[in-house]
């Protein structure tokens, strides 16, 4: 386990790559930084020899770490090329970018990976060019990723990554009502990352290890920060997975707090490789018809822990079972055990870990029918 | 040494945009909010807390002024501690919400961003007066003019404010700062005549007669109490009351030169005495003593200013009760002290100082500060002589209209509770909505 590979993104020189500036927008909810961070950058706008020089350099001073060339083509020539030139300057593997979602070009970016017979083709022109592992990098703006994930394995991917970022529109200026990032007035749909984006990731990760027929080793992306974070896309079936944004928002220092919980974590659990991980969650992913309806809980309050804000009373009152009572005396909630349904919110809102919990009910317990406000006008109702 | 630098700079900076928003983030959103029920001024920081968190900026500080239109200075000089922070539920998670901080930093963003709660309201309801511009009399004089009357407020001193701008020292509430809170009222109407006391014989109820059509009394307790008659004439002695209106009038040369370097023993346990004891160490002096007869546990300041009178470096007497003054030839020499401890419970629910016989001593003092309280100014039922008073020479009313025994000669209900509490505060601002202005 541990951070062994890094990665590049090259493209050819045919089209000058100039950044718009600024280049990326941080969103932020409350007082919490950086919660989704989006970006309008155009894969690497540094040239193409130095991107080799630096392939090079990395495999001559790190010849025991793999490095990873990410790649994007405008064109099926320049796909060729740039495989051919990234595994002359050392790289162990190829990534092939279809995915970045802010390029204009047709054909390139985001716009090969909507189109599954240019996946196919782009991935068939780089096999010929390089023996290397092929990685292809999956959109997430997209209905169902195993189409072109399916596609890049026809054309010879040994792996697929996910996900690129999600198009997205973070905010948007109050006074001049440009989105952001701002470019000069001017805002575009572009690429939203970050903690926001990790349940999208899980699934398209999830979604691809459970088909059968792809049946390659998936790379997990998308809004990972923490060992548990990386656990879980392990867990949905990557077995590996990549960090961005994490990187951005917190430095490289962050690596060694995965490593060490998750080792930690391993430990604790008794297993003795990552790989005995990957996937452990699959089984337990269903459809939601399979779920068993017979067995019904509700909420358990601990209230001898309770501080008496009354957020759960708000929440059940306003957008649920309408299950509890409150003591203002006392300042405490007391639940209608027949009247909660079992939705949970009022634990989602209690400031104190762990005091609302959910419980099992016997099989003879019922819920109490929900009331019904105008039942002296059902003679009106017409059906 | 230059005295007026030394007040000039505000001690609490007060919160930043990034501060107030982490704040107000941890902030539970109660139902029913304890800190709003807390409040005995009817402010409901619930309801400003939770528009500042869903970035209803305006909307938190529309709720601050509707209710009380002094909130700036509300928000520093508050006791919250004592108040809407002591109800607060986030105290079981960690720590209670800063309440009167978020309240202030509304306040000063709304100054920063030009946002005004009022507009100037038309005034054809008649002329009404009101005696003394301190917190009750500039609170019901605003409250008047949104209702649509001509406010006149007649001020005996110099300056508007009362205590506001007499009673604390300018590094806590500086005379800019306030001067923006007052001119939201001023805005509105108002009318402050300085340097014009209401003293004569029945002056108070002469409005009335001079084309008011009512009058509202809120002159304030500014007569200190004394530990002894007569201690007037020592020389090195002084009231609280005296001491920081010099301050600022700005005598510092006239305080600095009796108290730099010297030995100052400061009688109290209130915010007031804590305000003198602070003043006197930025005058200079060598040593500070706070005297307080009873624990600090007891003291009636707030934790957070003793402890930081404390790091200042003022040493507290505690269990120590002062009982006269040493003097020579006119001039005092020290404080005599006997030495205390506690007994059963009082009234108060506090324990009771005992006197240990036997056990006098004397600080050796160059001035003594008494800062153990104040009441009705001598004379003042004189101004108002037909209007009904109790003992302690309070102006009786209705408590539900505020109204005194003179028809149309009233107390605002704020002014009003503050009397009774003996807790300077800001109180109920209901108006009195029966008022009709012949």
């Amino acid at each position: 386990m541990g951070r062994s590979g890094i990665q590049n993104s090259c493209n050819g020189d045919r089209l000058p790559i100039i950044h718009p500036s600024p280049r990326m927008h941080g969103y932020h909810y409350g007082n919490k930084r950086l919660v989704g961070l989006q970006n309008v950058e155009q894969t690497s706008d540094r040239g193409f020899k130095a991107n080799l020089l630096d392939i090079m350099y990395l495999k001559k001073h790190y010849p025991d770490h793999i490095v990873m060339a990410s790649i994007m083509g405008f064109s099926n020539r320049e796909w060729y090329d740039l495989a051919k030139a990234v595994t002359g300057a050392g790289a162990d593997m190829i990534e092939l970018n279809f995915s970045c979602p802010h390029m204009t070009v047709e054909g390139s970016g985001a716009k090969v990976g909507q189109v599954q017979e240019l996946v196919q083709k782009f991935t068939e022109t780089v096999r010929k060019a390089s023996d290397l592992p092929l990685v292809a990098k999956m959109t997430p703006n997209i209905t169902d990723i195993n189409e072109p994930a399916l596609y890049a394995k026809m054309g010879g991917a040994n792996g697929i990554s996910a996900i690129n970022t999600v198009r997205g529109i973070s905010e948007i200026g109050l006074d001049d009502f440009v989105p952001k990032p701002n470019v000069f007035g001017k805002g575009a749909i572009s690429g939203y990352s970050g903690p926001a984006v990790k349940p999208i990731g899980l699934r398209f990760i999830a979604e691809m290890a459970l088909n059968k027929e792809l049946g390659l080793p998936l790379s997990g992306i998308g809004g990972i920060e923490t060992w548990i974070d990386a656990l879980e896309y392990l867990l949905a079936g990557a077995t590996t997975i990549q960090v961005t944004t994490g990187i951005i928002h917190y430095g490289y220092r962050i690596v060694e707090d995965m490593i060490e919980g998750l080792s930690d974590f391993m430990m604790s659990k008794g297993i003795e490789k990552v790989a005995d991980l990957v996937g452990r969650a699959l089984p337990h992913l269903v459809e939601t018809d399979e779920f068993d309806l017979k067995r019904q809980g509700i909420t358990n309050y601990d209230l001898d822990r309770c501080v008496g804000c009354g957020q759960c009373y708000i929440v059940c009152n306003d957008s649920a079972g309408q299950a509890l009572e409150w003591d203002s005396e006392k300042r405490r909630p007391k639940l209608i055990e027949d009247k909660c349904l079992s939705c949970m919110v009022c634990s989602f809102v209690c400031p104190v870990d762990g005091l609302i919990t959910y419980r099992e009910m016997p099989s003879t317990w019922k819920r109490r029918e929900t009331e019904t406000l105008g039942r002296e006008l059902q003679s009106r109702l017409k059906l | 040494m230059n005295y007026a630098e030394k007040f000039k700079e505000m001690n609490d900076k007060g919160f930043t945009w990034g501060q107030a928003s982490a704040e107000a983030n941890r902030c539970l959103l109660c139902y029913d909010p304890p800190c709003s029920k807390g409040c005995p001024a009817q402010t409901d920081p619930g309801t400003f807390i939770r528009k500042l968190r869903l970035q209803n900026v305006t909307g938190a500080v529309r709720t601050i002024k509707e209710n009380n239109i002094l909130g700036g200075s509300c928000g520093i000089l508050c006791p919250t501690p004592l108040l809407c922070e002591l109800e607060c539920s986030a105290t079981e998670i960690d720590r209670p919400i800063q309440i009167g901080k978020i309240q202030r930093f509304l306040v000063q963003h709304s100054w920063e961003t030009g946002f005004k709660v009022f507009e100037k309201p038309k005034a054809d309801k008649g002329r009404v007066a009101v005696v003394g511009s301190g917190p009750a009399g500039l609170s019901c004089a605003a409250e008047l003019a949104k209702d649509g009357y001509s406010v006149t407020i007649f001020e005996a001193r110099p300056k508007p404010g009362g205590v506001l701008a007499y009673g604390v020292p300018a590094y806590r509430l500086p005379e800019d700062f306030f001067a923006i809170d007052l001119k939201d009222i001023t805005d509105l109407g108002v009318e402050i005549k300085c340097n014009a006391p209401v003293d004569k014989k029945g002056g108070a109820e002469d409005l009335l007669k001079e084309g008011y059509g009512a009058v509202f009394l809120a002159p304030g307790l500014w007569e200190p109490i004394r530990l002894r008659e007569n201690s007037e004439n020592i020389e090195g002695v002084f009231t609280a009351t005296e001491f920081l209106a010099a301050m600022r009038e700005g005598k510092y040369e006239e305080f600095g030169a009796g108290i730099a370097g010297g030995n100052i023993a400061v009688i109290g346990g209130g915010s007031v005495a804590i305000d003198s004891a602070e003043t006197a160490k930025r005058l200079g002096a060598k040593d500070v003593y706070l005297v307080y007869r009873r624990s600090f546990k007891q003291m009636p300041s707030e934790e957070g200013e003793r402890v930081e009178a404390l790091k200042e470096g003022i040493h507290f007497l505690l269990l120590n009760q002062p009982v006269d003054f040493v003097a020579e030839n006119g001039k005092l020499k020290g404080l005599k002290v006997v030495r205390t401890k506690l007994g059963e419970k009082d009234y108060s629910g506090r324990r009771r100082p005992v006197e240990i016989p036997g056990s006098e001593w004397v600080i050796d003092a160059d001035v003594v500060i008494e800062a153990i309280g104040s009441k009705a100014v001598e004379n003042s039922t004189d101004w108002y002589p037909s209007v009904k008073t109790n003992a302690k020479k309070y102006i009786e009313i209705d408590k539900e209209t505020g109204a005194t025994s003179v028809n149309l000669l009233m107390v605002f209900l704020r002014a009003a509770i503050l009397y009774e509490d003996r807790l300077w505060l800001w109180k109920p601002c209901r108006m009195v909505k029966s008022l009709r202005v012949p």
